[in-house]
């Protein structure tokens, strides 16, 4: 949720650019399409309180819209903007009261001093927001100690500067800052809204925010514990001392000094929710390995091979490995049938023995195809009726339409599937016959029977499905997989994305890439040696040397740990930047793995001093994101850090100071939005949060604002 | 008795019965060669090797083998049973082919 508590919707000076003007439906459809949901409305000296009800009744509740106005006001003679925002409950007062105070003077010419403004507005308890520095026309710092003296409440009186880089270097140095979008230009709307505020906790109204402002402890609690608080006990220290702390389904830091325990107290959290069934591990970056997380190795590497329509092969590999000669029919008994006399009588009237035998494989693929076309509509047929979805969808004379079509064809399948079957087994039958026929009567008669069949035919069959599985399996190594490519994360705006690439590749038998490892526990030279031979029998299946092949294929050492295309398959894994290979740096290492470990989904992340070997720049923009995002997923952030682009700008719902003295440990707990932070076991002893952030992220508040001071003015 | 089958137009393909010295052989015309099947001894190598062949012919297309000349000694009756079964089997091996993908187009 984003907050922007500074907008136009008319030009009111002559000075506006008209393209300021917006209509109550242009502007509510605009806001809804960007992540703001709280909007002050601020025309220059000018409040519309019809066009204001309009927005208000058309937002609804989708995004709430706090009336206000931009002031121009003068001190000691100088001019500044003062944004005075009050309640959505009293906006036909305040419509009322502007009219009253801007009574004779056109929004060009108005101006009014700091006193006129307390006079006229500090009764309606507003929110001011003055132009502050950078930010022009801006107020001195002389007419805010006037208003922050005047005003009834000073926690209400924010400094607007220009960006988000100077909201932070002015909070840090202890200036309520805040800024808006002060929109010239609504067509550009959507990509300034991408930099404006982001609440770390959910507003609920104007007066909620008011509250917030003034470290209401009560206001805090009630709003932090919208989250799920969780009280845990833990016990992380060798002198099984426990130690209470309230966490939270957001981000919790724990910072100190170097020694203090910090990595102990992690240890212990990981333990509490592993041993509550909960994956929760404390992740230390620059302890662990690149190769070692992305499994450059391929130690745990599958692939399912279905998934690229790649068949297995395993039938057709132990086929070819069983394969066979087939015999033939021997010519001789040809010659015999022909040489003999026939001179039994009995066997001469034995006409059947002369009919020819008919090729059944027609007659018997007719039935099949039948057979598999019956099973087919069946199982449709049963599938329509009893799904539900389709009788939701079809109307009942639809379905009976449907179904009875589909079963009147069931019917007409299953006549042409008998009449089929009966004609393959009277072949059969008949074939059966004659064979047994010729047999008796050779046997009786002592006349050689006529063979049936060469044998050319189960011959050239055997010699069919040996070529067809060695075309499947010369098919399948043949399939080129894609690479496999994951964004690891972001190595920063210079170098870009940094790529994790697998690739994988069958040996087609001139591979000779070193880089390539075996998938599986086949080795390579057995592969190559493999699929070699199967391409051999393929080119030879209908040749003479064909089964000195398949002898080769039987005698490679280690043929039996390839059972499977998938023993055929080489791997390589490698990072890359834009498509080339790329070894990164350790740093570059440390930025990827954390974006792993923040990138994987879980619902508790303990990340022990995450930003070792990263840049400034990087945890700023990176790594502090994605903790940002974790939390806004409602996870659990713990960690345990000493960097203050963690610790402080995440805003961490909880943080744990942990420290030590000449008397032992202490251990506080508290929240920036307090600013307190509170011994565990003595309420009364209490630290500043900010204070003890900066001493302990940044080397003290001096040595802060020496910073602040070389970087805050020139970039604010 | 069975589904009756549509005749088609087939190629055809000539052999004969040759004799050299005391051996017979049914010798069948590959086109770039001659497919050589020995009958009056029992050679099944050489029958392979010739099966060998037609199967290479049967994936170029199917045919049928017509056997040439007229004679009742025993090795042209041999020859045309041979000839006679070989051209029932060669439909359904070159059936076969097509179904697994192997034959040319």
């Amino acid at each position: 949720m984003k907050i922007d508590i500074h907008t136009h919707t008319r030009k009111c000076k002559s000075g506006d650019a008209p393209t300021r003007e917006i209509s109550p439906e242009n502007f509510c459809e605009t806001i809804l399409s960007t992540e703001v949901r709280i909007i002050a409305i601020t025309n220059h000296n000018v409040f519309d309180l019809a066009q204001y009800t309009e927005i208000e009744a058309r937002l609804g509740k989708e995004a709430q819209v706090w009336p206000g106005i931009e002031l121009d006001v003068t001190h000691d003679g100088s001019r500044a903007h003062l944004l005075v925002i009050i309640s959505p409950t009293l906006a036909q007062d305040f419509a009322a009261a502007v009219t009253t105070f801007t009574k004779g003077a056109t929004p060009d010419t108005f101006a009014a001093t700091i006193e006129e403004v307390l006079a006229g507005f500090d009764a309606f308890g507003p929110l001011y927001v003055a132009h502050y520095k950078q930010k022009k026309p801006s107020l001195s710092d002389e007419a805010l100690a006037k208003l922050l003296a005047g005003t009834k409440n000073p926690a209400c009186v924010i400094k607007e500067v220009t960006n988000s880089i100077s909201a932070g270097i002015y909070i840090s140095h202890g200036h309520a800052s805040i800024y808006g979008s002060d929109i010239h230009d609504w067509a550009k709307y959507d990509e300034v809204s991408r930099q404006l505020p982001d609440l770390r906790l959910p507003v609920d109204s104007f007066e909620h925010f008011c509250l917030l402002l003034q470290k209401d402890p009560t206001t805090i609690n009630t709003t932090l514990d919208k989250k799920t608080p969780e009280d845990l006990v833990l016990i992380p220290f060798d002198d099984s001392s426990i130690l209470k702390v309230r966490v939270y389904d957001d981000i919790n830091v724990i910072f100190g000094p170097k020694g203090t325990g910090k990595s102990c107290i992690l240890k212990a959290i990981a333990k509490h929710y592993s041993e509550n069934g909960i994956d929760a591990t404390v992740y230390a970056g620059a302890n662990e390995r690149l190769e070692d997380i992305f499994d450059t190795r391929g130690k745990d590497l599958k692939i399912n091979l279905v998934d690229h329509s790649i068949s297995y092969c395993s039938d057709e590999i132990d086929a070819l490995r069983k394969a066979s000669e087939v015999n033939v029919t021997s010519v001789l008994k040809y010659k015999s049938h022909f040489a003999s006399n026939a001179t039994n009588r009995n066997a001469k009237k034995i006409l059947l023995k002369d009919l020819e035998p008919e090729e059944e494989s027609g007659a018997k693929q007719e039935f099949g195809d039948f057979n598999g076309a019956v099973t087919k509509t069946k199982a449709y047929l049963e599938f329509l009726t009893e799904n539900s979805a389709v009788k939701k969808e079809l109307t009942p004379e639809e379905h009976q339409q449907v179904t009875g079509i589909l079963q009147g064809l069931l019917d007409r399948l299953r006549k042409r599937e008998w009449a089929s079957f009966v004609v393959w087994q009277e072949i059969r039958l008949m074939n059966s016959a004659i064979k047994l026929f010729r047999a008796e009567v050779e046997r009786k008669s002592a006349t050689p029977a006529k063979p049936i069949t060469t044998g050319f035919r189960d011959y050239a069959l055997n010699r069919i499905t040996i070529a067809a599985h060695a075309a499947e399996i010369v098919k399948c190594v043949d399939t080129v997989i894609p690479t496999k490519t994951e964004i690891v994360g972001s190595l920063g705006p210079n170098k870009g994305e940094l790529e994790y690439r697998t690739e994988f590749q069958f040996q087609t038998g001139d591979i000779v890439d070193s880089s390539l490892y075996s998938l599986t526990n086949a080795k390579k030279t057995p592969q190559k040696k493999f699929i070699t031979c199967v391409r051999k029998i393929q080119q030879h299946a209908y040749a003479d040397d064909l089964f000195q092949y398949i002898a080769e294929l039987n005698e490679i050492e280690d043929v039996e740990d390839i059972k499977t295309v998938n023993e055929l398959l080489l791997f390589k894994r490698y990072f890359a930047l834009s498509g080339a290979y790329y070894t990164p740096s350790t740093g570059e290492a440390s930025m990827v793995m954390l974006q792993k470990e923040l990138g994987s989904s879980k619902d508790v992340y303990i990340l022990d001093e995450p930003e070792k070997s990263l840049g400034n720049e990087y945890i700023s923009e990176v790594i502090v994101p994605l903790i940002r995002e974790r939390a806004r997923s409602g996870k659990k952030v713990f960690i345990s850090t000493h960097d203050a682009n963690i610790a402080v700008r995440t805003l961490p719902y909880s943080s744990i100071y942990r420290c030590h003295e000449p008397t032992g440990y202490k251990t506080y707990t508290g929240n920036p939005f307090s600013n307190n932070l509170v011994n565990t076991v003595d309420e009364s002893d209490r630290l500043d949060w900010k204070k003890i952030s900066m001493k302990t992220l940044e080397g003290g508040e001096d040595a802060f604002g020496e910073r602040g001071k070389i970087y805050g003015n020139d970039k604010s | 008795m069975h589904l009756a089958k549509e005749e088609k137009s087939m190629e055809t393909t000539k052999a004969k019965v040759i004799q050299v010295e005391e051996k017979y052989f049914l010798v069948i015309d590959a086109g770039d060669g001659e497919i050589r099947i020995p009958l009056s001894d029992d050679k099944p190598i050489e029958v392979k090797s010739a099966f060998n062949k037609l199967l290479t012919r049967i994936k170029a297309g199917v045919f049928k083998i017509e056997l040439e000349g007229v004679g009742d000694d025993l090795f042209f009756q041999v020859a045309k049973e041979y000839v006679s079964q070989l051209n029932k089997e060669i439909p359904t091996i070159r059936t076969e082919m097509e179904k697994r993908g192997l034959a040319a187009k």
